[in-house]
């Protein structure tokens, strides 16, 4: 099975999902191809403004994946994720749209021929890899420190099927599976505020502080995150709240640790809230 | 669209505007509008929602106003303006109505009809990413923000002091990233590539 990689828009940079995805990936020797000439998928600002232009770029999207003969699309971004599977399901119950779509995708001599699943990097990790893979090089104090996994808002919903849409738990039993322990908490899928925090600051420093605060009163050191939207914001709101911030990595960051990598490899350095303190106690 | 400024500038539109019934029309055309016809008016929705606190009317305050045929009401509220798309009031809504859909729906038609409140920054920072993809392809933070900037400066400042930070951190692209051929994009949108200022 050939998985395809689609990166977005934040991946590189902005996010620092780029290192530990590409250092986990190679570790366990789980392949990615990426989708040639991708582009942004829209997602929620075209949604909210023109369907047919959000349903035009996310088919673009599946156009091009067909054209490399991949046989899903995986993504690291629950934006989207959400706006792949949106435009999935739109489509599979609606030929017309789909040859629509194809005319004006004609231009490019793309074509969707095959509908492709849309899979987020977290399902893939949790159910396509061996679970011996993951306690190779396993520090010996990674239990010492107390996760919180944070699913943020579209991944669970409004699909429900990797998962419960309110209280997933694949997360946790990944983040077990590596070795770390983790805490039950009820901000799981509580939304971050999401794009709104970037305009509307003070209205959802009000959400994160929430997510945070019922994190660390349940004991919670590290918060770990799948989406680069609710990760910068966790990570930058913490600087306004009172006592002591808890880094926010991702999971490829914490696989990685897991996996014995060298935390630099990893661009753990890159994270707002220092992991320093952290990193000394486990590894 | 997006190139044009007046779009959400219902102040000095002068075009046909449409009477409240027939937008009820014309929200009912829509196969998912119609599930609010079942609406039991419970506000498990708004309880749900994150934001509805800074809302005109709360998610099911909308559905009962869209009943009444008050679209004109519905379509100048900023209430789909605060939706983050959570899809938090979508699983619990007893009768399963796509409520996140329907706002969506609502902030096409007040676009489309030039409805939207002009007091309400999300139009622009969606019209900002909208211009980012069809000049493009992608979408780079420091660009989108600089474009929405253009409109709404003290906002751009205030996120400067973030922007260096991710910037030490080297997590700030400065140059756009573009696919291949942007124009193909603008094309395939059928717009006309956005003149770089």
């Amino acid at each position: 099975m050939t998985y395809g990689f689609y990166p977005g828009c934040s991946y590189k940079t902005e996010a620092v999902f780029r290192e530990s995805v590409e250092a986990v990936n190679r570790a366990i020797g789980l392949e990615l191809v990426t989708i040639e000439d991708w582009n942004c998928c829209g997602a929620t600002s075209i949604f909210s403004m023109d369907q047919t232009e959000a349903l035009l770029l996310t088919g673009r999207i599946f156009a091009l994946a067909n054209r490399q003969n991949l046989d899903n699309i995986v993504t690291t971004c629950n934006a989207c994720y959400t706006s792949l599977k949106k435009c999935y399901k739109t489509l599979k119950s609606d030929r017309d749209l789909i040859s629509k779509i194809n005319d004006r995708l004609a231009a490019e001599n793309l074509k969707i021929t095959n509908l492709l699943p849309v899979r987020h990097l977290l399902d893939v990790l949790y159910y396509d890899i061996d679970a011996a893979v993951w306690n190779r090089n396993r520090p010996k104090n990674l239990n010492k420190l107390k996760v919180a996994a944070y699913y943020g808002c579209q991944l669970t919903r409004p699909w429900a099927d990797i998962d419960d849409p309110e209280q997933p738990v694949i997360m946790e039993r990944f983040l077990e599976r590596l070795g770390y322990e983790t805490v039950d908490h009820s901000a799981k899928t509580l939304c971050c505020g999401a794009s709104h925090f970037i305009i509307y600051e003070e209205d959802c420093l009000k959400l994160t502080e929430r997510i945070i605060n019922e994190m660390k009163r349940k004991g919670a050191r590290l918060a770990s995150t799948i989406c680069p939207l609710c990760q910068i914001n966790l990570d930058a709101a913490q600087k306004n709240f009172r006592g002591m911030p808890i880094p926010v990595p991702y999971f490829t960051q914490l696989a990685g640790l897991a996996l014995g990598i060298d935390p630099n490899e990893l661009g753990i350095k890159k994270l707002l809230v220092s992991m320093d303190y952290e990193l000394k106690q486990i590894l | 669209m997006y190139d044009d400024y007046s779009w959400n500038n219902n102040l000095f539109y002068n075009g046909f505007v449409m009477n409240n019934l027939q937008l009820q029309e014309t929200f009912f055309q829509n196969a998912a509008a119609k599930k609010i016809l079942q609406c039991i008016q419970c506000g498990t929705c708004s309880a749900s929602c994150p934001l509805s606190d800074l809302m005109d009317h709360a998610p099911r305050e909308i559905f009962a106003l869209i009943r009444d045929g008050e679209m004109l009401e519905v379509l100048k509220s900023n209430t789909p303006w605060f939706c983050v798309s959570c899809y938090q009031c979508m699983p619990r809504c007893p009768k399963e109505i796509p409520v996140t859909d329907i706002m969506y729906l609502l902030k096409q038609m007040a676009i489309t009809h030039h409805l939207a409140p002009k007091y309400h920054k999300m139009p622009d920072m969606y019209k900002a990413f909208g211009q980012d993809i069809s000049r493009y392809g992608r979408v780079t933070a420091s660009n989108l923000m600089a474009r929405y900037g253009v409109k709404h400066p003290v906002d751009m400042l205030a996120k400067m002091s973030l922007g260096m930070k991710l910037l030490k951190r080297k997590r700030l692209e400065i140059l756009p990233q573009k696919v291949r051929d942007p124009n193909q994009i603008a094309c395939m949108l059928e717009r006309k590539a956005t003149p770089e200022k």
